[in-house]
C-alpha cells in the first residue's frame, strides 16, 4: 500500500483513486453553525509509524491582490521556500516576527520577494505593515498527514492504513494559549468521521478598524 | 377687648392662618414636584454621565488600541525587547494620559509594568478583561489602592496576538468635574465603591459633592439603584446610583448621582423671600386698613355709647356729631332725634309737674322750691308770703260748675300776676294763689296785699255773667313766722283763713290764735298710745239728789296725766280726738271703764248711777247700741246704772242716724240725758222727739243764781217746764250755797259742781256715797 502520498495528492487520489485503505473526514464547525475553512489538521498514527517519504522542495507563491494575502493559509513542509508577489497597486511591507523565521520586505508593487527558505517547523504569522487587515499564515508542518479544510470546512483523509489515529486542528483564530484541539480516532474499512467545534475569535481579516467592540 | 381690637385681631389672624396655610402647602407641593423632577433628572441624567464615560472609555480604548498597533512596540515585544517594551509602554501611556501601562502575555501573566509595582511573572489581576481583549478591546472601571481606574486592554498583533497591553487611566475628580460641566446637571456625582461589608466609600468625587456614599452606609441604605431620598450634611439629596462596565475581579463600582432639593430650592428661596416680605407688607396693610374699618365702625359706636351715658345722666346737649355714612349714621341721626324728643317730653313733664294746667302758674311745690331757694342758706334772707284765698269760690262752683270756677282762677291769675310786680305768683291750692315777695319787710307786703286786693275787688265779667270773688289774704312773714318755704305756706294759710273769717280782708299770722299748730298731731299719737297703754283715768264728778241729800249718781270724766306735758285739759283733747276721729274709741274705753266700775261699786252696795258723756260723732256709729248692750251684759251691770249725756249740738246734725241710734239706745233701757241745756239752739218742742230722760241746766244760768233774778226765773222755768214735760232736771255748776238752796226750793232734782264736789278718783267719790248729811251752808268744804 502506498504510504507516502503528497499531501496535495492526496486529496486528489482519495477522489480518484478507489481506497485501498481507511479514509478519514474530519469536519470542522466554527461554533456558531457555521463552516470553519483554512484549518489545519494533522494525523499522527500511534504506535510504530513508517516514516513518510520526503518530497522534494518547493516554491510557493503568496500572493498580495486587493490588499489580502491569498492565500490565508498555507501549508509548507520544512525546506519549502515562499515568495511574496505584490500583485496591487501599493507597496507593501510584508513582515514576520515569528520564531520559526522573521523576515521583513518592502515590496514595490508588481515586484516580488525573493524566495525564503522555510527550514523550521512552526506557524508563521504573516502581516503587511501598512495594511492592518492583511495577514496570512504560513504553517510548516512535519506531521504524516496533514490537510487544509476547504470552505465546507471539511478535510478528508484517504488511503489511510488501519489503525489508531490522533487527529489535531490549527486554526489562525483559535484563541492563542491554549493546547490545540485533538481527537483520537480508529480507521479501519469504514470511513470514519470526526468534527470539532472550534471556538473560534473573529477573522482579523475581515474587521477592517480592530478597535471596533 | 374692644370691639375694634377684636374686629383687628379677627382680621390679622385669618389673614395669618390662609399665608401660614398657602405657604405649607405651597412648600409641601413644590418639594414633591422637586423629588419628582429630580427623580426624572437623574434618571435621565445618570443614563447620560454612564454613556459619556462609556463614549470617553471608547475613545481611549481606541486610542490605546492604535498605540498597540505601533510597528516598533509590536517588533520590540515579539523580539523580547524588554526594556524597549517598557519604555514604548511609558511613552505611549503618556500620549493617551494613563497612569499605567503593562504588557500582559497570553498565558495572563505580566510581563511589564510602568508603575514597577508588580514583579514579573505575577498574573493580571483583572483576567476577565484579557480573556475578553481578543474578541475586541476590553474596558471597565475597576478599584485599584483606593482610587478608580479604566483598565483597558487591547491584543497586540504582530499580526496574529502575540501579548496584551492593559492601560490604566485614573477616573478622577477632574473627570467627574469635566462630565459634571458636559452634563450640565446641577448634580453632587461621585464614584463608590464597595469596601467589605455593604459599606461604601467614595474613590472619586465631582464638584460641590458631598459624602453621598458614607450618607449611604450611614443610613444603612443598599444601592440606590432606583431614585431614594437620602439625608447628608443635613441636606436632602434624591440619590441613584448606576453600576458601570466592570470587571468581575475587582471591587464593585457605581457611579452615584444626587440631586440636592435644598439646591433646587433655591432659586426659589428670593421668590419665597418676596412673598414673606409681601406677607408681611399685606399684614400691616391689613392691620391698619383693619384697624381703620374698625375705627370707622366703633369710632361712631364709642361716641354713641358716650352720648348715651351723658342723656343716661340727664344731660341732652345734643350729642356730638358722628359722621358716618350707612347703618351707623342712621344710628346715630335717630338718636339724635330721639334724645330731643325725651329732652322735649322731659321738658314738658317738668312743666306740668311745677305748673298748674289752668291758669300756667307754678303749682305749690314750684312756689315752695323757688321760696326755699329764696331763703335757705341766705343770710339775713326775709320775704313776705301773700296768700290770696277767694271766699266765694265754694259758692261759685256749686253754683256754676267747675269751669266757671277755672276761668274765674285763670283771671284771677292773670290779674295776680299783672299786679304783684316782681313778686313770684303760684296756685297754692283749687282756691288760693300764693304771691312770694323776696326781700319785702311786713308795711310793704301789707301794701301789696291791698293792691292785690282792689286788682281782685274787680268782678270778674263774662257775656252776662259778673261774679264777685270776695278776695282775703293772709300774709306770713321771714323770718318772722317760719325760715322754711313748708312753714311759711302753712301759716300764711293760717292766716288767709283768719282774714277769710274776719271783717278785715287781709290778715298777718298770729301765732297765739293758730289752732294748727304742730304739737296737736304728736299729742293725737300720744292719746292713742294713752289708750292703748291704759294711761288714762276716770274721774267721778258726785250728783246731789236734793230730795233726800245723798250722793246716788256720778258724771265719768276723763283724765290725761300726760308723761311729760303733765295734765292735759279734757277740752283740748276731746276736741282734737273729736276732729281726728279719735273720739269713738275714747268713748268706748270711757263706756267700758265706767260700766266696770259701776258693777264694783254696786258689788259693794253702792247702786250709783254712772253718767258718761257721748259725742255727736259716736251717735254716726250704729254699733254704739249693740256695743253698750254687750258691755252691760258682760259685766252684769243693770241698763238702770247708766246714763248717756249728749250735748245739743249732738243731736242737732245727723238728726236721723242719731234718732235712730239713741231709741235703741232707750230701748235697752238706758236713761238718756241733754247737756249743757239752755245754751243751743235745741227747744222742748224738739226734744219731744227724742227718748230723753234727763236735761242738765248749762252753768251758765246757775253759777249766778244767788244775785240775778232773771236767772233765778229762766231756771225756775226750765225745772217746772221739764218736770211738766217729764224730765229729771239737774243743775250743772253749782258753786254756792245760795244756789243749791233756790234749786232745792224750787224742786230740782240734782244738783252737781264744786260747792258739792270736784270730779273725784274713784276711790275718793266712793267714801261719799255712804255719806248722808250734808252742809249745805259750807261751800267746797264737803270734799
Amino acid at each position: 500500500m502506498m504510504r507516502t502520498i503528497q499531501f496535495g495528492m492526496a486529496m486528489l487520489l482519495a477522489l480518484t483513486l478507489p481506497a485501498e485503505a481507511g479514509e478519514l473526514i474530519v469536519t470542522l464547525e466554527d461554533g456558531h453553525g457555521g463552516a470553519a475553512s483554512d484549518a489545519v489538521v494533522s494525523l499522527y498514527e500511534d504506535g510504530d509509524a513508517e516514516p513518510v517519504p520526503q518530497r522534494a522542495s518547493m516554491v510557493r507563491i503568496i500572493d498580495q491582490r486587493a490588499e489580502t494575502f491569498i492565500p490565508y493559509v498555507e501549508i509548507f513542509r520544512p525546506g519549502d521556500q515562499v515568495v511574496f508577489r505584490n500583485s496591487d497597486r501599493t507597496r507593501h511591507h510584508v513582515y514576520s516576527f515569528a520564531a520559526a523565521k522573521s523576515f521583513e520586505f518592502v515590496i514595490a508593487p508588481g515586484d516580488s520577494s525573493p524566495p525564503v527558505t522555510l527550514d523550521r517547523v512552526g506557524e508563521i504569522s504573516v502581516g503587511c505593515n501598512i495594511h492592518d487587515q492583511m495577514i496570512t499564515h504560513l504553517y510548516v508542518s512535519d506531521a504524516p498527514w496533514v490537510a487544509r479544510s476547504d470552505v465546507d470546512g471539511r478535510a478528508d483523509f484517504t488511503g489511510l492504513p488501519a489503525g489508531t489515529y490522533q487527529v489535531e486542528v490549527w486554526h489562525p483564530q483559535l484563541r492563542p494559549g491554549r493546547p490545540a484541539p485533538r481527537q483520537t480516532i480508529v480507521v479501519n474499512d469504514a470511513p470514519a468521521h470526526v468534527t470539532f467545534s472550534l471556538p473560534l475569535l473573529s477573522d482579523p481579516r475581515q474587521t477592517g478598524d480592530r478597535s471596533r467592540y | 377687648m374692644s370691639f375694634r381690637l377684636r374686629l383687628s385681631l379677627l382680621f390679622v389672624a385669618t389673614l395669618v392662618a390662609v399665608q401660614i396655610f398657602t405657604a405649607l402647602l405651597i412648600y409641601g407641593v413644590a418639594r414633591r414636584a422637586f423629588i419628582a423632577e429630580g427623580e426624572r433628572q437623574l434618571s435621565a441624567g445618570a443614563s447620560a454621565v454612564v454613556r459619556q464615560l462609556d463614549d470617553i472609555s471608547t475613545r481611549v480604548a481606541d486610542n490605546v488600541q492604535v498605540l498597540a498597533l505601533d510597528y516598533a512596540l509590536r517588533a520590540a515585544i515579539a523580539q523580547h525587547d524588554q526594556s524597549t517594551v517598557l519604555s514604548a509602554l511609558r511613552n505611549h501611556g503618556r500620549r493617551i494620559g494613563a497612569e499605567r501601562m503593562l504588557l500582559i502575555g497570553l498565558d495572563g501573566a505580566i510581563r511589564s509594568d510602568t508603575s514597577n509595582a508588580v514583579a514579573e511573572g505575577q498574573k493580571f489581576p483583572f483576567p476577565d478583561l484579557a480573556d475578553a481583549a481578543l474578541d475586541r478591546p476590553a474596558a471597565a472601571v475597576v478599584a485599584m489602592d483606593g482610587k478608580a481606574y479604566w483598565m483597558i486592554v487591547v491584543p497586540v498583533y504582530a499580526p496574529e496576538p502575540i501579548a496584551l497591553i492593559a492601560a490604566g487611566i485614573p477616573v478622577d475628580n477632574s473627570l467627574l468635574a469635566r462630565l459634571q460641566q458636559l452634563s450640565a446637571l446641577p448634580n453632587t456625582i461621585e464614584l463608590i465603591t464597595d469596601v467589605g461589608a455593604g459599606r461604601w466609600t467614595d474613590v472619586a468625587r465631582g464638584n460641590e459633592s458631598v459624602e453621598l456614599a458614607s450618607a449611604l452606609t450611614a443610613a444603612g441604605h443598599s444601592l440606590p439603584l432606583q431614585p431614594t431620598l437620602v439625608r447628608a450634611d443635613g441636606r436632602e439629596y434624591v440619590a441613584l446610583a448606576k453600576r458601570l462596565r466592570e470587571s468581575q475581579q475587582s471591587a464593585p463600582v457605581a457611579l452615584v448621582l444626587g440631586y440636592s432639593i435644598d439646591d433646587a430650592l433655591q432659586p426659589y428661596r428670593s421668590v419665597a423671600l418676596a412673598w414673606a416680605s409681601l406677607v408681611a407688607l399685606g399684614l400691616a396693610a391689613g392691620l391698619i386698613g383693619a384697624m381703620l374699618i374698625a375705627r370707622s365702625v366703633a369710632h361712631p359706636i364709642e361716641t354713641l355709647a358716650a352720648t348715651v351715658h351723658r342723656v343716661e345722666s340727664g344731660d341732652y346737649t345734643a350729642p356730638s356729631p358722628v359722621r358716618a355714612g350707612g347703618e351707623i349714621g342712621q344710628l346715630a341721626a335717630a338718636f339724635t332725634n330721639m334724645t330731643h324728643a325725651i329732652a322735649e317730653r322731659e321738658e314738658h313733664i317738668r312743666h306740668q309737674a311745677l305748673h298748674d294746667a289752668v291758669t300756667g302758674l307754678p303749682n305749690r311745690q314750684a312756689a315752695e322750691a323757688a321760696i326755699r331757694e329764696a331763703i335757705t342758706g341766705v343770710a339775713g334772707a326775709n320775704g313776705a308770703l301773700l296768700m290770696v284765698g277767694l271766699a266765694r269760690l265754694p259758692e261759685i262752683i256749686q253754683t256754676m260748675g267747675h269751669s266757671i270756677c277755672d276761668r274765674v282762677m285763670h283771671d284771677a291769675g292773670a290779674r295776680l300776676r299783672q299786679f304783684a310786680g316782681r313778686g313770684l305768683v303760684a296756685r297754692a291750692t283749687d282756691g288760693q294763689f300764693s304771691v312770694w315777695l323776696d326781700g319785702t319787710g311786713k308795711a310793704d307786703a301789707i301794701a301789696m296785699a291791698f293792691r292785690i286786693l282792689d286788682a281782685l275787688g274787680v268782678p270778674y265779667q263774662e257775656s252776662d255773667l259778673s261774679i264777685d270773688t270776695a278776695p282775703a289774704i293772709g300774709i306770713a312773714l321771714c323770718p318772722q313766722h317760719g325760715s322754711e318755704a313748708s312753714a311759711l305756706l302753712r301759716r300764711s294759710e293760717v292766716a288767709l283763713i283768719a282774714a277769710l273769717d274776719s271783717a278785715d280782708p287781709v290778715a298777718v299770722y298770729d301765732p297765739t290764735t293758730d289752732p294748727h299748730r304742730p304739737e296737736r298731731l304728736t299729742l293725737m299719737t300720744d292719746l292713742r298710745e294713752a289708750l292703748d297703754r291704759n294711761e288714762l283715768r276716770l274721774h267721778y264728778q258726785p250728783k246731789l239728789n236734793l230730795a233726800d241729800l245723798h250722793i246716788d249718781s256720778v258724771e265719768a270724766l276723763v283724765r290725761w296725766n300726760h308723761p311729760q306735758r303733765g295734765s292735759v285739759p279734757p277740752e283740748t283733747f276731746i276736741a282734737l280726738a273729736e276732729k281726728t276721729g279719735n273720739i269713738r274709741r275714747l268713748t268706748r274705753w270711757v263706756l267700758a271703764s265706767s260700766i266696770a266700775q259701776a258693777q264694783e261699786w254696786a258689788a259693794r252696795g253702792h247702786l250709783v248711777r254712772v253718767a258718761v258723756n257721748l259725742s255727736a260723732r259716736d251717735l254716726d256709729d250704729a254699733e254704739l247700741p249693740r256695743r253698750i248692750g254687750d258691755l252691760l251684759s258682760l259685766h252684769g251691770v243693770s241698763p238702770r246704772s247708766i246714763v248717756l249725756e249728749l250735748t245739743e249740738s249732738a243731736v242737732m246734725g245727723e238728726p236721723e242716724l242719731a234718732v235712730q241710734v239713741l231709741k235703741r239706745l232707750a230701748d235697752l233701757g238706758i236713761d238718756l240725758a241733754i247737756d249743757d241745756f239752755g245754751v243751743g239752739q235745741s227747744s222742748f218742742a224738739y226734744l219731744r222727739r227724742l227718748p230723753v230722760r234727763e236735761i242738765k241746766i248749762d252753768r251758765l244760768f246757775t253759777q249766778r243764781l244767788g244775785e240775778d233774778a232773771g236767772d233765778r226765773t229762766l231756771v225756775r222755768s226750765i225745772v217746772e217746764l221739764g218736770h211738766r214735760l217729764g224730765y229729771r232736771v239737774t243743775a250743772e255748776g253749782v258753786e254756792t250755797r245760795a244756789a243749791i238752796e233756790y234749786l232745792r226750793d224750787i224742786g230740782c232734782d240734782h244738783a252737781q259742781g264744786f260747792y258739792i264736789a270736784r270730779a273725784l278718783a274713784a276711790d275718793a267719790v266712793e267714801r261719799l256715797f255712804t255719806r248722808s248729811e250734808w252742809d249745805v251752808t259750807r261751800a267746797g268744804a264737803n270734799i
